[in-house]
């Protein structure tokens, strides 16, 4: 594995209004290394797609404000950046993918000439129309998509393929760093099958880097190297897909979120949900986040906020942990 | 119950601090309470005797501390006849729009709600007088029955009613297809009670808009109409005939135009601005 | 054995669309005995969320019988229809959509009480708002709030009461956790399932997601594009798939264990073909990686392999 690409610190980021402040993500870091796949997984509403879009630069200007936190990428911090540095980055050094493939394409262009306006606007190295056209030709076979059907509109394409057109979309300047929000969500599972193969194959192939945002355990554990839980805007467990996936030292919403999957091999029917609902981000608790639904809440989880215990690079924000033999961070 | 009424005063809260942010929406709310205002308690700024009062002496003088707005070429005082215009100019503005709506409300949740042949007889029949300009329309009405203030009424409400029908409709299609009005059919509740109890309340936010900015729309017809002699007849002091009378003076008197064409535009202009308030605080999806 | 509460013979529904005569649901009979549970999985445009609003009988089906309790209601007049409604009832996919928002949520559990005209007076329908709301975990002092003000494990909640008020026998859940989050999903299923228990209800549970499915069913029939390609016991379908579409299912599910990490799978090429006017033979010929001659000559009829297990494909012979 390469060298760092992406390290993101202490990432804070509130959208206010004038009626309240809603604390959508709260200090969250992790790091991405070249040709690794991170998973930010978490519920509606954990902060995973601003915090995807704060790295984008894509925050909505009025209301969105990241009051501390550092995002870097290629050694720069992309939050000191200018809108039209951010620009230059954005689309060609890297991209993101949305959930909806419905709605993400723009419906009165053909597809080969949507796949190519990143390359026009990014034409660093003077590319011709031609070339352009070529290349477009060939991310497109290299989606599964025959190039013959460059010229057809996006009604044309069913929702696997739009998927697909999307992810030509995002990969046609060989960006260093891919964020995928839901990229299957909306799509059924033979084709949500066929698009996450895809995707880990180009990644192979071109040394990308990729965040996959998701909720669904599944697809992290086939697709990711290292994974992020997320919970009310903080990253409340964070280790390789090893330290999350197996091990007995867990967050308690890590073990409530596999607590809920309903499994396919095991015979009890009851499921063990996490009972309670998600907090309201408008209120920032005392303690922890996630106190009020925790099994193992004591007192001094709803006074403290739980700091950060490292141990092998596994890390886990919680109190439970302070006594045995690990780190402190941060 | 009180749990109730504390709802509902939460939810007119939330309504006003929405409604508050767009300042010429309050702006135009004000003007809208003081002219209504006005034609609440015309009597009591200056009686109705004032209107009609002919003083041979003070035929067309300017504007005085005695006749505020000045008096006509009968010598009446301007500005009783501007003030109790108001009420004209009021009453036909809301009633024909609450007419139009009411019949743009049957038929066009009619032809968006059942579709099909119903759909297509209304919107064939709206089209066809889609087609008549509404000033022509109000005019052709106006010509067949005569000039008084029920056929002025009824003309103007004639052609209010297309736009209203085309309007409804359209939100009732969107409003019918959401899966709530399929939960009302699964437990076997009538169309008359998915209209009215699921799809009206739904489709509210525009037609309350529209009918706003509709009142608007039939107050300046209604002046225009009598302005050009087809509405309400001399002596009464509707603002639009005022217009038409004073059109003669309008190099010597110009007040007795100014006056009444303020007025007229300021009513309008406040309804419009206040449907526009209203279009923002009625619209969920812009909420914060 | 016990008598079937439901019973669907040779059930069709065609719409007519500009493009042709579309076959949503194409030929697919079933039984359901009282107080189990049927689980009906498919991917979208397989037709089964018209199954399970055929069985509502909003519109007629286009040929075929649906038996509750061994009456035919599948083309019944409306006053018939309306003594049955009450019996059979919908919770939906989206708690969203599926809610006037313009109503608080008491109006929104009365409704089908007022509608039906099944309570005689105002302190009987409290009473029983009240007792549904208990039964579905609804907080009583929630009961002035409006849809857009709860969550959407509140709302879905809301949703199951109001399908619950009629006391019926026999309740559609049409993806009622898909949109769900995990860790309400999972609170909601087990509520239909401790409902199932405590009011010995029947339930046609139609979904995309298989382990869900696995989860709450007795039965499981696996539709592809209007037709029931397999059909077995819930345990039986996942030991044992027979169909070559029921395996890409079951092999397409990314399961959340280390061993999953970066594996090979068998992928099915292709994608969902349309069903209008579908082509005679398996509608999955054309993605089946077996597929021979044979498959895209006549329609294959369901044939049993095993005990209670059903298979359309000549493979399983």
């Amino acid at each position: 594995m390469g060298k760092e690409i992406l390290e993101v610190k202490n990432l804070t980021i509130q959208y206010r209004t004038d009626l309240e402040t809603v604390y959508a993500v709260n200090g969250i870091s992790f790091s991405l290394k070249e040709g690794e796949t991170l998973g930010l997984v978490g519920e509606t509403g954990a902060g995973k797609t601003t915090a995807a879009l704060g790295i984008m630069g894509l925050l909505p200007e009025r209301t969105a404000v990241i009051p501390k936190g550092e995002v870097k990428f290629d050694g720069k911090d992309l939050l000191k950046l200018s809108e039209q540095e951010m620009q230059k980055i954005r689309g060609s050094k890297m991209s993101m993918i949305f959930q909806d493939p419905m709605t993400a394409l723009n419906p009165v262009l053909p597809v080969g000439k949507q796949i190519g306006e990143a390359l026009y606007l990014h034409n660093e190295e003077n590319l011709t129309n031609s070339q352009i056209e070529e290349k477009v030709e060939e991310t497109l076979e290299l989606v599964g998509i025959p190039k013959e059907r460059k010229v057809e509109y996006p009604y044309q394409f069913s929702g696997g393929m739009r998927q697909r057109v999307v992810i030509a979309i995002a990969l046609i300047c060989n960006p260093g760093l891919l964020i995928a929000d839901e990229p299957t969500t909306a799509l059924d599972v033979t084709i949500q099958a066929q698009i996450l193969t895809m995707i880990c194959n180009l990644q192979r192939k071109y040394g990308t880097s990729v965040i996959m945002i998701t909720h669904d355990l599944g697809v992290v554990a086939e697709t990711c190297d290292k994974v992020a839980i997320m919970y009310a805007g903080e990253v409340v467990e964070y280790g390789t897909l090893r330290d999350i996936f197996t091990g007995d030292r867990h967050h308690p919403y890590t073990e409530g979120l596999f607590g809920s999957i309903p499994s396919l091999t095991g015979d009890s029917r009851r499921l063990h949900p996490i009972e309670g609902l998600m907090p309201d981000p408008t209120k920032k608790p005392e303690g922890c986040w996630f106190a009020p639904r925790c099994g193992k809440c004591t007192e001094k989880c709803k006074k403290q906020v739980p700091p950060v215990y490292e141990k092998d690079g596994h890390q886990i924000r919680c109190h439970l942990f302070d006594e045995q033999d690990t780190e402190e961070v941060q | 119950m009180n749990r109730k009424k504390e709802k509902r005063n939460a939810q007119i809260k939330e309504f006003w601090r929405r409604y508050k942010k767009n300042k010429a929406a309050v702006t135009g709310l004000v003007i809208l309470c003081v002219i209504v205002g006005i034609a609440i308690f015309a009597d009591l700024i200056i009686p109705y005797s004032k209107c009609v009062e002919q003083v041979g002496a003070d035929r067309l003088q300017w504007p005085s501390a005695a006749h505020w707005f000045g008096t006509d070429e009968f010598g009446r005082d301007l500005f009783a006849r501007v003030i109790h215009g108001a009420r004209y100019s009021l009453f036909i503005g809301v009633v024909t729009s609450l007419i139009a709506l009411a019949v743009g409300a049957v038929l066009g949740a009619s032809a968006g709600y059942f579709g099909g042949v119903v759909d297509n007889v209304i919107c064939r029949i709206i089209d066809v007088f889609m087609c008549v300009p509404p000033i022509l329309l109000s005019l052709a009405v106006v010509a067949a029955l005569g000039t008084s203030m029920r056929n002025l009424i009824i003309a103007i409400t004639i052609s209010c009613i297309p736009g209203n029908v085309r309007l409804i409709r359209s939100v009732v299609l969107t409003v019918a297809e959401q899966d709530y009005v399929e939960v009302a059919r699964s437990y076997g509740a009538s169309n008359a009670r998915i209209i009215f109890r699921y799809v009206l309340p739904n489709a509210m936010g525009p037609i309350i808009v529209n009918t706003t900015m509709a009142i608007s729309d039939m107050i300046l017809s209604a002046a225009g109409l009598s302005f050009i002699g087809m509405g309400i007849q001399p002596p009464s002091p509707e603002w639009g005939a005022l217009l038409s009378a004073a059109q003669t003076y309008i190099f010597t008197s110009p007040y007795l135009l100014a006056f009444p064409g303020i007025f007229i535009v300021l009513s309008s202009l406040s309804f419009n601005l206040v449907g526009d308030g209203l279009t923002d605080a009625l619209d969920p999806k812009l909420k914060d | 054995m016990e008598q079937n509460l439901l019973e669907v013979r040779n059930l069709k529904k065609y719409f007519h669309t500009p493009a042709g005569l579309l076959h949503a649901v194409d030929d697919v009979s079933f039984s359901i005995p009282g107080g189990k549970t049927m689980g009906v999985v498919g991917e979208s445009g397989c037709g089964k969320s018209t199954l399970g609003r055929s069985l509502l009988c909003l519109e007629p089906p286009t040929s075929g019988e649906i038996l509750f309790r061994g009456k035919n209601i599948a083309n019944l007049k409306k006053k018939e229809m309306k003594a049955i409604r009450p019996k059979i009832q919908m919770v939906f996919q989206d708690p969203y959509s599926s809610l006037n928002g313009r109503m608080t949520v008491r109006q929104l559990i009365a409704e089908p009480l007022l509608v039906s005209k099944l309570c005689r007076t105002r302190a009987e329908v409290d009473k029983k708002i009240d007792e549904i709301m208990d039964t579905v975990g609804l907080a009583r002092r929630l009961d002035m709030a409006y849809p857009h003000e709860l969550d959407g494990g509140r709302r879905q909640r809301i949703g199951i009461a109001r399908a619950l008020i009629l006391e019926p026998e026999f309740v559609v859940c049409d993806e009622p956790v898909s949109a769900l989050d995990v860790s309400i999903q999972a609170q909601i299923l087990n509520l239909l399932m401790d409902l199932q228990e405590s009011m010995g209800l029947t339930y046609l549970f139609i979904t995309h997601d298989l382990s869900v499915v696995r989860h709450i069913s007795n039965e499981i029939m696996v539709m592809y594009l209007g037709k029931c390609v397999e059909k077995a016991e819930a345990k039986e379908i996942f030991r044992n798939p027979v169909h070559p579409y029921t395996k890409a299912l079951l092999g397409s599910i990314p399961i959340p264990s280390v061993e999953s990490c970066h594996k090979k799978r068998e992928l099915i090429q292709g994608e969902v073909t349309s069903p209008v006017n579908p082509k005679p033979g398996c509608r999955f010929a054309v993605r089946c990686p077996y597929a021979s001659e044979r498959c895209r000559q006549g329609d294959i009829p369901l044939k049993e392999v095993g005990r209670g297990h059903f298979v359309a494909c000549h493979m399983a012979e």
